[in-house]
C-alpha cells in the first residue's frame, strides 16, 4: 500500500471546480512531483486535503490508512501534525519574526506530543540540515538569516516531529539558482535517511528532474500525464508535456543559431554604484564595483549572478534609471551622462523590460496609452493617428491582436503583460534592450515564447540585448556572450559556450551546476 | 448595494434633510416663537418642541447639521489638497527635501492643536472661515504622511522606471502615473478625515470657540442641550444622537474604503 494516495480528487472554491480528476500516489522514501503552470491547480491539489486552502476537496485521500475526506476535525489535525511536514515557498514569511529559531524548532518538534527536546537535540537538527554554528543560531531571530538559511530552518522544523510525508510547495522558487540545487540535494538526503515520502510542487521541470521518482503533469486543474520521471521526460505521451519539456531550457540542448554581431555599441568603463546605508548607519553599500562590460550591435550579452550580486543595479545604471557613482558608460565611444542628464535622443537608444510584468504596467492606464507612452516623449512630432497606428504595429510585432489595445493591464495574463511591456520597449526603435529577469516570473511555456520573441526581434531589427538573469540555461538560448557577477564585481566573462563548458570562477561553477 | 452602503445612504439622507428642511418649515433657526417658549416635544406646531428662548428645535437641528457637514467637507478638502501636494512632493523628490518637509510635519504634529486654534481665534476673532482654516491646517498632516508613503512605494515600481526610460518628464510622471494611483487611498483617508473634523468642530463649538450665535452647529446644540438637560433631555439627545450617527456611519464607510485600497 502506498504511503499517501489521492484518487479522483476534485477541489471547489465558491462553487467553481478548480481541480478535478486528479489521482496520484506517494511511496515511502520516494518523491512525487507535481509540475504545472500558474493556475494549474497544483498547489490546491496538495494543500486542500489537509484543510490548508480555502477549497473544499472531494474524492479519496488516504494518508497512512486514514481517509482524510471522511476524517473529523481531530483526525485531520492529527494527520497534519503527526504524519505530515510542510515546506512553503516564501522562507521570509513562513517563520514567525518575533520568535527565535530555537523556540520555533522546539514548537515544531513538540507539535506531535513528543517531550520537550534538549538544546543539544535542537542544535543537532540544525546541523542535520547543513547549518553551521548551529548552537549560536538557536538564539537568532529569523531576520538574521539569509533566504537559503531560513529555508533550511523551515525544513528542519518540517521534519522535527518525524513525519512520514513531507509536502513541499515550491520550496526553491524564491531562492537563487545555486541555492536551489543545494536545497534539493538536502531534501533528497533527508528523504533517504528517514524513509520520508515527499510530495513536491513546482512550476519548473528542470528543478525537479533528477530528484523526483514520479512525475505528475497538471494543466488547468486537470491531470495531463503521470508516470516515472525518466519515462515522461524521454518519452512524453501528451502534447502538453512535450511542449513543456521543449520549453524548459537545458544546458545540453543544441546551441541556438544566433546572428553575427557588429561594431561595439555600449561599453561600461570601471562603473561603480554605491548606496548610502539605510537608516542612521554610516558608510556605503557598494552594489557594483568597477564593472567593465561591452555589447556589440546585434549582440546579446547575458549578465548572470545570484540575488544581491548587483546585476540589476548595473542594468539600471545602463538604462539610465539608476544611479552611477563612478566610472563611465559609453555609447559608440561617446560618454552617456547619468540619470538626470540624459536627453531624449539618448533615452531612445536604450529601453528596459522588467521582471514583474504586471507591476511594469500602470494599472490605471489602457494598453494603448501604455504602449505609445515612449512615442509621446521621444517622437513629439507624431500626431495621434500615427501614434495609434504605430501602437497597432508594435502589438502585431509582439504577437498580440489589436483588440488588446483597449484593454486594461489587470485583464492581461503574465505572458500578455510581458508582451505589452516589450511592445512599449521596442516602439520607439531603440538599439539596446535591458531585460531585467524578463522571463523569470513567467511559466516555462510562456517564458520560452518570450525568449523566441526576443530572438526574432533581434533578427528582424538588429537589436542588442542585455539579458540579466540567474538562469544560465535560459540565457544560453539567446545570448552570444556571458558575464558573471558576484558581490558587485564581474568575475568572469567570455563566449557563452566556452564559459559553460569550462567555468573558472567558483560563482560561475555554482551557477552552471545549478542549471 | 443599498444594504451594503447603508451608512453612506444614512449620511446622505441626513445631509439632504438638513439642506431641504428650511424650505418646508415655517420657522427659521433664529426665529423666536413668543407663544411657545419651552414647548414640549410633539406639540403643534413644533414637532420637537422649542428651546429655552422659543426657537424651533427641528429648524436649529437642520441648521446645525448643515454647518457641521459644511465645515467638515471644506476642512477635509483643504487637508486633501495640502496633504497630497506636500506628501507627493516630499515622497517624489526624496532625500534632504523629504527629510526637511517631513520634520516640519512632525513639528506641527507636536504642537498642541487646541492652543493654536485658540490663538488664531484670539488674534483674528471668531469666524467660520477661521474654523475651516484652523481645522484643515491640522488635518492635512496625516494625509501628507499617508501620501508620502504611497508615493515612495510607487516610485520604485517598474512602470514608473519604464516611464522615466521612455523620457516622460518628472511632472508628467507625478501627475499622470503617481496621482491616479494614490487617488483610491487618498479618497479613503478623506472619508476618514471627515468624521474627525466633525468631531473637532463640535468640540470647538462645545467650548464656545466655533461658529457664532445665532448660527449654530451640532456641537453648540449639544452644549445648549447639556446646560438644560434636566428640564428638556430632548435638547441634548437629538443633536447628540445625530452627531454619533454621522460619526459612526462615516467612519464605517471610510474604513471600508481604506481596507479596499490598502
Amino acid at each position: 500500500m502506498s504511503l499517501y494516495e489521492i484518487d479522483q480528487l476534485a477541489v471547489e472554491i465558491a462553487g467553481k471546480r478548480l481541480v478535478q480528476n486528479v489521482s496520484l500516489t506517494v511511496e515511502a522514501g520516494q518523491c512525487t512531483a507535481i509540475i504545472g503552470g500558474s493556475g494549474s491547480g497544483k498547489s490546491l491539489t496538495c494543500l486542500t486535503p489537509f484543510g490548508l486552502s480555502p477549497g473544499i476537496a472531494s474524492g479519496a485521500m488516504i494518508l497512512d490508512g486514514i481517509d482524510l475526506a471522511s476524517a473529523d476535525h481531530q483526525q485531520l489535525r492529527n494527520a497534519r501534525s503527526r504524519l505530515t511536514g510542510f515546506v512553503f515557498q516564501q522562507p521570509q514569511t513562513a517563520l514567525t519574526p518575533h520568535l527565535t529559531v530555537g523556540s520555533q524548532l522546539q514548537e515544531a518538534a513538540m507539535q506531535a506530543g513528543s517531550p520537550r527536546p534538549s538544546r543539544k537535540e535542537l542544535a543537532l537538527m540544525l546541523e542535520r540540515v547543513g547549518l553551521t554554528r548551529a548552537d549560536e543560531r538557536l538564539d537568532q531571530f529569523p531576520h538574521r538569516l539569509s533566504g537559503g538559511e531560513r529555508q533550511r530552518v523551515m525544513i528542519a522544523a518540517a521534519i522535527a516531529h518525524h513525519p512520514k510525508l513531507l509536502i513541499a510547495d515550491e520550496p526553491t522558487s524564491a531562492l537563487d539558482a545555486s541555492l536551489r540545487a543545494e536545497i534539493m540535494d538536502l531534501l533528497d538526503e533527508l528523504r533517504a535517511e528517514h524513509q520520508l515520502g515527499m510530495l513536491l510542487v513546482s512550476h519548473d521541470l528542470a528543478s525537479v528532474e533528477g530528484h523526483a521518482d514520479q512525475l505528475v503533469v497538471m494543466a488547468k486543474g486537470r491531470l495531463v500525464e503521470k508516470g516515472a520521471t525518466r519515462t515522461i521526460i524521454t518519452r512524453p505521451a501528451k502534447d502538453y508535456t512535450r511542449r513543456l519539456i521543449a520549453a524548459t531550457p537545458r544546458l545540453d540542448e543544441a546551441p541556438p543559431k544566433l546572428g553575427q554581431p557588429g561594431e561595439p555599441l555600449l561599453e561600461t568603463v570601471d562603473v561603480g554604484v554605491e548606496f548610502p546605508r539605510p537608516g542612521w548607519r554610516s558608510g556605503k553599500i557598494r552594489a557594483v564595483v568597477n564593472a567593465d562590460i561591452m555589447i556589440r550591435q546585434g549582440e546579446s550579452l547575458a549578465l548572470v549572478g545570484g540575488s544581491g550580486s548587483g546585476k540589476s543595479t548595473l542594468g539600471r545604471a545602463i538604462a539610465g534609471i539608476g544611479p552611477v557613482t563612478s566610472g563611465e558608460i559609453r555609447w559608440q565611444g561617446a560618454p552617456l551622462p547619468g540619470r538626470r542628464q540624459r536627453n531624449l535622443a539618448m533615452r531612445q537608444l536604450i529601453q528596459p523590460v522588467f521582471q514583474d510584468p504586471v507591476a511594469s504596467l500602470d494599472p490605471q492606464w489602457r494598453v494603448e496609452d501604455i504602449v505609445s507612452e515612449p512615442l509621446r516623449n521621444l517622437r513629439p512630432g507624431l500626431i495621434a493617428v500615427d501614434r495609434s497606428e504605430m501602437a497597432r504595429q508594435a502589438m502585431l510585432e509582439v504577437d498580440l491582436t489589436e483588440d488588446f489595445l483597449s484593454r486594461s493591464p489587470a485583464s492581461l495574463s503574465g505572458g500578455q503583460a510581458q508582451r505589452v511591456a516589450i511592445a512599449r520597449a521596442v516602439i520607439a526603435a531603440p538599439q539596446l534592450l535591458v531585460l531585467d529577469e524578463a522571463t523569470s516570473a513567467l511559466d516555462p511555456l510562456v517564458g520560452a515564447e518570450i525568449l523566441d520573441l526576443l530572438l526574432r526581434l533581434q533578427a528582424d531589427n538588429g537589436l542588442s540585448l542585455l539579458f540579466i538573469t540567474h538562469d544560465v540555461a535560459a540565457a544560453r538560448r539567446i545570448c552570444h556572450r556571458i558575464a558573471v557577477m558576484e558581490e558587485g564585481r564581474i568575475v568572469e566573462s567570455g563566449a557563452m559556450q566556452a564559459v559553460i563548458e569550462h567555468p573558472k570562477h567558483p560563482a560561475t561553477q555554482r551557477l552552471v551546476a545549478a542549471s | 448595494m443599498l444594504k451594503r452602503h447603508l451608512p453612506l445612504a444614512l449620511v446622505l439622507l441626513i445631509a439632504a434633510l438638513a439642506l431641504l428642511l428650511p424650505f418646508f418649515l415655517p420657522w427659521s433657526y433664529d426665529q423666536i416663537d413668543w407663544d411657545a417658549v419651552r414647548a414640549p416635544a410633539f406639540s403643534e406646531p413644533h414637532i420637537f418642541g422649542t428651546d429655552d428662548i422659543g426657537r424651533d428645535r427641528l429648524a436649529r437641528l437642520a441648521a446645525g447639521t448643515r454647518i457641521t457637514l459644511l465645515v467638515a467637507m471644506a476642512a477635509a478638502l483643504v487637508s486633501l489638497v495640502v496633504g497630497i501636494a506636500w506628501g507627493a512632493t516630499a515622497g517624489w523628490i526624496g532625500g534632504k527635501v523629504d527629510e526637511l518637509m517631513m520634520r516640519i510635519v512632525d513639528g506641527l504634529y507636536a504642537l498642541p492643536f487646541m492652543f493654536i486654534v485658540i490663538l488664531l481665534m484670539v488674534v483674528f476673532g471668531r469666524s467660520i472661515l477661521l474654523v475651516f482654516v484652523g481645522i484643515g491646517l491640522v488635518e492635512w498632516l496625516t494625509m501628507a504622511r499617508v501620501v508620502r508613503g504611497q508615493v515612495m512605494a510607487l516610485k520604485q515600481r517598474p512602470f514608473i522606471l519604464a516611464a522615466e526610460a521612455a523620457g516622460t518628464p518628472s511632472t508628467t510622471i507625478v501627475l499622470r502615473h503617481i496621482l491616479p494611483n494614490i487617488a483610491g487611498v487618498a479618497l479613503a483617508y478623506l472619508m476618514l478625515t471627515v468624521p474627525q473634523v466633525v468631531m473637532v468642530e463640535s468640540f470647538l463649538s462645545f467650548l464656545g470657540l466655533g461658529v457664532q450665535e445665532p448660527l449654530t452647529s451640532l456641537g453648540i446644540l449639544v452644549k445648549e442641550g447639556a446646560d438644560d438637560m434636566d428640564m428638556a433631555p430632548l435638547g441634548l439627545l437629538l443633536p447628540g444622537g445625530l452627531l454619533v450617527l454621522i460619526l459612526v456611519c462615516l467612519t464605517i464607510e471610510g474604513e471600508r474604503l481604506r481596507d479596499r485600497f490598502s
